[in-house]
């Protein structure tokens, strides 16, 4: 994996606050770049929609719709109803297998 | 050695939380965006459908609940949870595979009995090629020469030679009588 950005850590403690966003900038950067981020993207999908996850959140979407009427809703209702229980349901083996992941690639991307 | 690599261990679980919180949201707002998409263009057929089945469960409810409706004592009319009626006997007729004749539903499983030969007059409904086969291992029976048959208990029943009574034996004896 080429890395496009090279920037040894500083150690300096002042300057923490800043390298904390900006190493967040850094590892987004590189998972998109090496695709990593699409790949993590679609098996947590993948593993959502097994678990019924998704089922549930259209289930929700759709008795919103039911109430307020088909034609009045927006995506942005739409994400007010189901983020506060999509977030919360989500199975702790799928966020463990997720997040050990992300680890595995943070570590193997030296950062 | 080990105190850096805590906390390197801590930060790379806080980043990944971070990470996968990011990512959790961006599929939230794709099954958003789709939900709306059915909403909008009406692809959902079953969206008022519902209410209508919660209508009539409810209507079912009250309906059971109603002492008026009690189900032993008026035995053929007895008003199921969808408020159907049943007669006693299933009253559907229907072409019988066997024989080809019109049957009555409720009656077919004594049809079959008697149509496929299971009772005792049902003998009369065999065929030319079974009847012949039947005769051929009855008379069989009593012969000497013949005694693995004569063990068997199956002797009369036996068509195709299915029962394994004496497996290998039955078999060729069944070559050397043809």
């Amino acid at each position: 994996m080429r890395a496009s950005i090279n920037r040894p850590p500083t150690p300096d403690a002042e300057e923490d606050q800043e390298k904390e966003l900006s190493l967040q900038e850094i590892i987004n950067i590189k998972l998109i770049e090496s695709g990593e981020k699409e790949r993590l993207k679609e098996l947590l999908r993948e593993r959502l929609i097994e678990c019924g996850w998704r089922d549930e959140m259209k289930t929700l979407c759709r008795a919103f719709t039911r109430k307020k009427g088909r034609n009045n809703v927006t995506v942005d209702d739409l994400v007010h109803v189901i983020t506060p229980k999509g977030r919360a349901s989500v199975p702790d083996s799928v966020k463990a297998e997720l997040l050990q992941r992300i680890r595995t690639f943070l570590v193997s991307a030296a950062l | 050695m080990s105190a850096p690599n805590d906390d390197n261990a801590s930060a790379h679980s806080q980043l990944s939380s971070h990470f996968l919180a990011g990512l959790l949201d961006s599929i939230i707002v794709d099954v958003a965006s789709e939900c709306h998409r059915i909403a909008r263009l009406g692809l959902d057929r079953n969206l008022e459908e519902e209410e209508e089945e919660l209508r009539l469960s409810t209507q079912a409810r009250v309906m059971v609940a109603d002492p008026s409706n009690s189900g032993e004592a008026n035995s053929k009319y007895v008003v199921d949870i969808f408020g159907q009626t049943h007669p006693a006997i299933a009253n559907e007729v229907f072409e019988c595979m066997n024989c080809g004749r019109a049957i009555m539903a409720g009656r077919f499983a004594p049809h079959l009995e008697k149509c496929m030969g299971k009772g005792r007059k049902a003998r009369l409904k065999t065929t030319r090629s079974s009847t012949a086969a039947q005769n051929r291992y009855s008379r069989s029976s009593p012969v000497p020469a013949y005694s693995p048959y004569s063990n068997s208990h199956s002797v009369n029943r036996v068509v195709n030679g299915t029962t394994g009574v004496t497996g290998e034996d039955f078999v060729e004896s069944t070559f050397e009588e043809t």
